[in-house]
């Protein structure tokens, strides 16, 4: 074998697809991507206003609403509208998000006419029977109790009310709660679909093998064209952090929810993190693939690779309108979870003690930078990109400029991240077996707080 | 509908067996490379269950050029991506990076190929095997219903057969795996000639036959590689096969299994539709009938886990809604299995499953990781690796009577029927 290793060819240029922009005369916002040999195309509408302005009590009703939306328009119903979506070769789905509704499909680019009648359809005048409602709502609540008793589902659900104070739609799962869904009703559901409407502008994002005059001239005669715009939808408190002030206590508090005979302990800790509107986005994504991200990261390259806790540990943010989670993550054997709670806080805390490296940063850069291209190889990962971006108020083409920004952060940038970051308040949540890990953790020096199975 | 351009490939065989498939994709700046090896856990012998996926965790430490834990840090750094995944029938190891790194990868591929040995000690393989027996508890033993597949494969397949066991393995078994078990194993199965690479993406062929001959031609063959073990089956299993596991789930759930034809087959195409048909999306008629219309599931499934040899599987699931009869599921969802079987499909349901397919292809097209994969999968497990340009073809043929003569394999004669059912909670567990 030769010991010499193959450096890089001549390099090649990535560009994100171009998007071509046009209003309506009624505000509809249309950006169509096209996407040289990719006949299967996507499509997504988004209509602003999503989870992030539920109240507690109302938690769930958006994500309740999108999944009605299947349920027909007022001229299909629920299965007459699958068929009719399948015969074009689609799938039409709605999905709820903190900042709006989606309602998406991808089908072969030759055939966009069709879904766009039935997208607007269920975007229009969707038919949310009385009996489908009382279907989700009962599966919703059944899907709680799956999540429950999943422990990483469960683990995730207790890190994020202790994150977020309890008035901020980011404490709770997007879907509610079990107070929260049982008490949706049709009614609520209606007025909901009313503010979607109402509120913000409406956008249609298209990308695929498409002539974007052919699709703007599709759209504006297909009933989409009826969507009006409005003001713009004003940012909430979801992202408000809970009030204790644990963490600065000398014993740091530690919430474990017992789940006897487990096997393995599923240890989570978070932090409020960083919005993805933030000027330190591009930092922050380097900072996340260095601690956590990369399978070389510091947390796996210690807990997995060098001392074999666990099958994988990752950490990184979530970026959202607001300030979404930062959260570390991993699941390890239940008689290693003190030692190894103890050494993903020294990984986190590293970042500060010791600032990323050069090749640490590098591998982190090169890689965000190579496999960007990757991300992008069909039209449905371009077209919910860009609705992602829309959605919380960016640029259609603010992913032109992702290497180069990503070429432009600098370690001042990243260390800004990091000790930003250390000053926020620590909530540590850890799943298992209390009688095997409880002690250990209280002689590791956490404050431990046991939850019963029923505890929520 | 019209037929998309035919996938060129570019075949190729070294002096030392290795078949290198080659397919020009310029569509983005990146390329794949693929190998699959004919090996999996049908071929691990007894007592040493779940090592051909332990053997490929190695493969990822170290060989005599690449330093422990080095190989997937090195593809990241140069802005790739790549993983690894073992099955019942094969290994498969795949890589994506930026075009101008595609030789580096072969290298790095050729290198572990060649000397894996010489970074092979005690260390790696204890710490690997305590990452692999976390992966088992991760995605299998701590989850609701996560041993479910485990015991669906025990029970379709006798004892001994070599599908009987799982990829993951007994904890006991990897425990015993040694330092000579990963010298065997890999003297006897990582050989050129037990391997198919294909690349795919912004390449130029030429260039690619020639680093791949520079760097895995000087590879010995093994030329004394064994024949797999016998995987004959009787197709059907004779009866139906009934057990109730008793687990930390919320609500109980059926699992199904129904010996089928392996991927070989002519029939299997049929059998996909037929599963399409049957619980591909909110159409489907399991989901109208039992998730939507008599509300007796959460949810369902059925779709196919095709083998080589003996049998395949089709593997189905639903979980009970709060409150409904069990026994009601069970006998609506084996209901509609028996009414595709008794009529057919409907011409609207044939035509809405060959327009998703047609879709698909599509979507499989403008992957080149998906490309490669299944053109190895073609060329290691079928001899016919351009059969990719024929699937589409071959669905479109699929006529209602061939969707009916499909669904007769899930019959009474041919079942596993496995329920997993909540553990009745202990008073006083609250702390």
């Amino acid at each position: 074998m030769s010991a010499q290793r193959p450096g890089p060819g001549s390099p090649r240029e990535y560009h994100f697809p171009r998007s071509v922009e046009h209003l309506t005369a009624g505000g509809l916002r249309i950006i169509v991507l096209p996407m040289p040999a990719r006949p299967l195309a996507s499509v997504q509408l988004l209509l602003p206003g999503g989870a992030a302005l539920e109240t507690a009590k109302d938690s769930g009703l958006t994500a309740a609403l999108a999944r009605l939306l299947t349920e027909g328009g007022d001229r299909h119903d629920a299965d007459q509208l699958v068929e009719a979506s399948e015969l074009l070769g689609a799938k039409i789905g709605a999905e709820a998000g903190w900042e709006s509704v989606v309602i998406g499909s991808s089908l072969p680019a030759s055939r966009l006419a069709g879904i766009l009648d039935l997208i607007a359809e269920i975007a229009l005048s969707p038919r949310v029977p009385e009996r489908e409602v009382e279907r989700v709502k009962a599966l919703r609540l059944a899907a709680i109790e799956q999540a429950h008793a999943s422990p990483r589902a469960r683990a995730n659900e207790a890190l994020i009310a202790e994150i977020y104070a309890a008035s901020a739609a980011y404490s709770r799962p997007m879907g509610g709660t079990r107070e929260s869904v049982a008490a949706i009703s049709r009614d609520a559901l209606m007025a909901r679909h009313a503010a979607l409407l109402g509120a913000g502008v409406p956008t249609l994002v298209i990308a695929g093998e498409l002539e974007p005059s052919d699709v703007i001239r599709t759209v504006e005669s297909s009933p989409l064209a009826q969507l009006r715009s409005f003001g713009l939808v004003a940012p909430t408190a979801a992202d408000a952090a809970s009030d204790t002030s644990a963490g600065i206590a000398a014993a740091p508090r530690l919430l474990l929810l017992d789940r006897p005979g487990s096997v393995q302990s599923e240890l989570r800790i978070g932090k409020v993190g960083r919005s993805r509107l933030d000027s330190l986005f591009y930092a922050a994504m380097i900072h996340s693939e260095v601690l956590g991200g990369l399978f070389g990261s510091r947390l796996n390259r210690v807990l997995r690779e060098e001392k074999g806790y666990t099958y994988g540990a990752g950490a990184g943010f979530e970026f959202r309108r607001g300030r979404g989670p930062f959260t570390a993550r991993t699941a390890v054997e239940s008689s290693v979870t003190a030692p190894a709670l103890v050494e993903t806080r020294a990984q986190i805390a590293s970042m500060t003690l010791q600032p990323p490296a050069s090749d640490e940063l590098s591998a982190a850069r090169q890689y965000l930078r190579g496999t960007f291209p990757l991300r992008f190889g069909s039209a449905s990962p371009v077209a919910g990109a860009v609705a992602g971006l829309v959605a919380v108020g960016l640029q259609a083409t603010e992913l032109d400029r992702f290497q180069s920004a990503i070429d432009e952060v600098s370690e001042g940038d990243i260390a800004q991240v990091s000790s930003a970051l250390e000053r926020e308040a620590e909530r540590i949540v850890v799943v298992g077996d209390a009688a095997t890990i409880a002690a250990p953790l209280r002689d590791a020096g956490f404050a431990v707080e046991i939850r019963g199975e029923e505890g929520g | 509908m019209s037929d998309p351009l035919p996938i060129p490939l570019r075949e190729s065989r070294l002096a030392n067996g290795l078949r290198l498939i080659t397919v020009v994709d310029r569509t983005a700046p990146i390329a794949t490379v693929n190998l699959w090896y004919h090996v999996g856990s049908k071929d691990e012998r007894p007592g040493r269950t779940g090592f051909a996926h332990l053997f490929e965790h190695l493969m990822f430490q170290g060989s005599a050029n690449v330093s422990k834990a080095e190989h997937l840090s090195l593809i990241e750094s140069v802005g790739g991506s790549a993983n690894a995944t073992t099955w019942l029938d094969r290994t498969n190891y795949f890589a994506t990076v930026p075009a101008e790194w595609v030789e580096l990868i072969l290298w790095m591929e050729a290198d572990r190929l060649g000397t894996l040995l010489a970074a092979l000690d005690q260390v790696n393989l204890d710490n690997q095997r305590d990452v692999v027996k976390n992966e088992k508890r991760s995605s299998y033993d701590n989850q609701p219903y996560g041993t479910a597949y485990l015991e669906l494969l025990a029970l379709a397949y006798p004892k001994g057969h070599p599908y009987h066991h799982p990829t993951i393995g007994s904890m006991e078994d990897l425990d015993a795996a040694s330092l000579q078990d990963v010298r065997d194993f890999f003297a006897t199965w990582y050989a050129p000639n037990n391997a198919v690479l294909t690349v795919v993406g912004d390449i130029d062929e030429a260039e690619i036959a020639a680093a791949v001959e520079q760097h895995f031609g000087g590879i010995a063959a093994n030329s004394k590689l064994p024949e797999h073990p016998n995987l004959a089956l009787s197709a059907p299993l004779g009866g139906e096969i009934r057990k109730t596991v008793k687990d930390k789930v919320p609500d109980p759930r059926l699992h199904l299994a129904f010996r089928a034809p392996v991927l070989a087959s002519p029939d299997l195409p049929a059998l996909e539709i037929a599963c399409q048909i049957l619980a591909g999306g909110r159409g489907s008629r399991l989901t109208r009938r039992l998730v939507r219309q008599e509300q007796v599931a959460q949810d369902a499934g059925l779709s196919v886990l095709p083998f080589v040899g003996g049998a395949s599987l089709v593997v189905g699931s639903a979980t009970l809604r709060p409150g409904a009869s069990a026994e009601k599921l069970e006998s609506l969802f084996l209901e509609e299995l028996a009414r595709l079987a008794a009529n057919g499909p409907t011409s609207n349901e044939l035509e809405r499953a060959r327009a998703l397919i047609e879709s698909e292809e599509m979507s499989l097209r403008s992957d080149p990781e998906t490309i490669a994969d299944q053109i190895g999968m073609y060329a290691t497990l079928l001899n016919d690796p351009d059969r990719i340009n024929r699937d589409l073809a071959t669905y479109h043929a699929v006529d209602a009577a061939a969707v009916q003569r499909a669904a007769s394999h899930f019959s009474a004669e041919n079942r596993v029927v496995l329920w997993y059912e909540p553990i009745e909670q202990a008073a006083g567990e609250m702390a």
